[in-house]
């Protein structure tokens, strides 16, 4: 088990300004396995659009902090995931000068975040503020599931033995190492605007199933939509656990552990995951390092 | 860009042409969850809290190099302090109302204290001058933090590279690398070796790890060459650098033909403003005006207004400050905005300002 108190804390949220050059990106970034290729580029369709939504809804939670240190953790977390949307939104531009199309989909993924989460004017101050509250709690569920996604990404050797792609890899790996160092902000906002139980675990009992849904219809839409693989391919079920045993994707069960400790009633984000490999990898990352400069 | 609320769902990906059944579900659902969850506001019912911050009180001050003194802050009653970890930092606030940053150069261990080194500019902002003039045995002081933007990740091999004093970070890292037995060295750089900070403390480090603390001063050996310091590293290790920009770039440039294997370097947030000139900003709403000094940035001026105002990189990137300019010549300086959204009026507050005596009116 892992000692949180032996983690760097207390750390200084900053983006980075990170580039990726996908010219040489092949359709099939993790050769010879598309279907695991294409649920983890579902990534690339929900998160541009995933993210900019964090992004105006956490500005809009920021004259409700009081708290000028969550504030700083706030503003370092907007910029961050601003970052992330721009350099998944670059893998997009690339799958479609590939020859697949992600427009269908993409118009899927603007309306949940536009129209069923999107602004809803004309609704009196209270009713607005607990609308805000109710997306920040369905923030901090999501960002449970990212950090957890980050936390596999970094340590999924299965994807290094498989020869997969070292740019995506990196773009992964730096997205995740981030998501593993801000994971609490979300859910230290929430509870700094409603520290109660109920909101908190009945988001997520919403979240976590509609994004499931959302992964698997991602994951068949890429998959008929690819012109490099025959018609009316498939993902299945079967195929999903084949490439998870060997590593290339979350195993299931350990993601439905993780997801059943969000309702533990002493959860914090700080047990899950680890600062000091997400600090390490930082390192590592060829466009991290590049940003700096 | 929200879409109305009467936009139908798109169209189902696959199937019969029609709306997609699940998101129309999932619109219905969210409609009537909203208006059952949102009748009552926990916002109001908990009224946020916030965390004061620290009164601190100068308890011992001692001279640790050329122009260097090194300062004991504790709380008056003796309570125990946030805890830190290596490559924390502290903000200081000054008497003067200026805010600084410090790297906390103690004992991790020790909770009833923080310490601090700071090496006397004359020609800097002024803050480190009011450190040594003011911050006497007896003088209180309220800090933010600790926070850290220098993380120290622990990898089996590291090669921790300090110039002046820039040695304050490393110092603790050294300590916990040999608590926790890795494979560390030290370097510790600097024009002389009076003008070295701490040099003490190295020294006794040095003698408990034979080997393991090396110290290189201009004078005996010469400026030092970042490819020369980097080739000792154990191949593979992750090199902390902090010290004067052009160490830092130098070891930046050196890193990738070196066997080192990771680099990891103090965040800082926001580089100073260069160049600029005084201008004034307007705001439509309130009609109120501010005038942002040649030294500041037009962001720093909005959030002393308004502590809520969006930002993030505070380097023109990350286009989370953009503001919508209604009148008066912008002068860009973001690596963020496309042509057409400079022509719409965008611009970045972070970076971007405006000639001098000019007069921006922003949609705030």
């Amino acid at each position: 088990m892992r000692q949180p108190a032996d983690e760097p804390d207390g750390l200084v949220l900053q983006p980075r300004d990170v580039a990726f050059d996908w010219a040489g990106l092949p359709m099939h970034w993790i050769p010879g396995e598309p279907m695991a290729t294409h649920v983890v580029n579902v990534l690339h369709l929900l998160l541009p659009e995933g993210e900019r939504w964090f992004v105006r809804t956490f500005q809009e939670a920021l004259p409700l902090i009081t708290d000028d240190e969550l504030r700083e953790q706030v503003l370092g977390f907007i910029g961050q995931e601003a970052l992330h949307a721009d350099a998944h939104e670059g893998v997009l531009d690339h799958l479609h000068a590939r020859g697949l199309d992600p427009g269908p989909y993409l118009r899927h993924v603007e309306f949940v975040f536009r129209r069923v989460l999107g602004e809803r004017p004309g609704l009196p101050p209270h009713r607005a503020r607990a609308y805000l509250t109710e997306r920040v709690a369905l923030i901090a569920g999501i960002e449970h599931v990212t950090a957890f996604l980050g936390d596999w990404v970094l340590n999924a050797r299965g994807l290094d033995r498989a020869g997969a792609d070292p740019t995506m890899l990196d773009l992964l790996r730096w997205h995740g190492a981030e998501e593993v160092e801000h994971r609490s902000v979300a859910y230290d906002l929430l509870r700094h605007l409603d520290p109660g139980y109920v909101r908190r675990t009945r988001a997520m009992f919403i979240a976590g199933p509609v994004l499931v849904r959302l992964w698997i219809s991602g994951t068949r839409f890429l998959m008929a939509a690819d012109p490099e693989l025959p018609a009316r391919s498939r993902p299945t079920w079967r195929g999903y656990t084949a490439a998870a045993r060997r590593g290339l994707l979350p195993d299931p069960r350990r993601a439905a552990r993780s997801a059943g400790r969000y309702f533990r009633p002493g959860y914090h984000p700080t047990h899950e995951g680890s600062t000091r490999q997400a600090v390490a990898y930082l390192g590592t990352s060829p466009a991290a390092r590049a940003a700096a400069h | 860009m929200p879409s109305r609320p009467d936009t139908p769902p798109p169209a189902a990906l696959f199937g019969r042409p029609r709306q997609d059944r699940f998101l129309r579900f999932l619109t219905h659902f969210a409609d009537r969850y909203l208006a059952l969850t949102t009748r009552t506001d926990p916002t109001g019912r908990h009224p946020a809290t916030s965390r004061p911050p620290l009164r601190l009180t100068v308890t011992d001050r001692r001279a640790v190099a050329e122009d260097v003194v090194a300062l004991r802050l504790a709380a008056a009653d003796g309570t125990p302090l946030p805890p830190w970890r290596p490559g924390a930092h502290l903000d200081l606030r000054l008497p003067s109302g200026r805010t600084r940053q410090y790297s906390l150069c103690g004992d991790p261990a020790e909770r009833h204290a923080y310490r601090i080194a700071v090496r006397r500019l004359p020609g800097g902002g002024g803050g480190s001058v009011e450190v040594h003039d003011t911050l006497t045995p007896g003088a209180r002081v309220t800090v933010a933090g600790p926070r850290n933007a220098f993380p120290f990740a622990a990898q089996d091999r590291v090669l921790l590279l300090a110039g002046g004093i820039g040695v304050t970070p490393i110092l603790p890292m050294a300590h916990e690398a040999a608590r926790r037995g890795l494979d560390w060295r030290l370097v510790h750089c600097g024009r002389t070796r009076a003008s070295l900070p701490l040099a003490d403390e190295l020294a006794a480090l040095d003698a408990r790890h034979p080997g393991r603390v090396h110290v290189r001063a201009d004078d005996e050996h010469g400026p030092p060459d970042a490819a020369r310091l980097l080739a000792d590293a154990p191949p593979g290790a992750a090199v902390y650098c902090c010290g004067p920009g052009p160490l830092l770039d130098a070891v930046r440039a050196a890193f990738e033909a070196s066997p080192a294997g990771a680099l990891h370097a103090e965040r800082f947030t926001a580089p100073p403003v260069v160049d600029g000139r005084p201008f004034s900003l307007r705001l439509r709403r309130s009609g109120t005006v501010l005038s942002v000094p040649a030294d500041r940035t037009a962001l720093d001026v909005l959030r002393a207004e308004d502590p809520a105002t969006a930002s993030s990189c505070r380097q023109g990137f990350c286009g989370v400050c953009r503001v919508r300019v209604l009148a008066g010549p912008v002068e860009h300086r973001d690596r963020r905005l496309t042509p057409a959204e400079r022509a719409a009026g965008d611009m970045l507050v972070c970076v971007s300002r405006a000639p001098e005596g000019a007069c921006l009116e922003l949609d705030l």
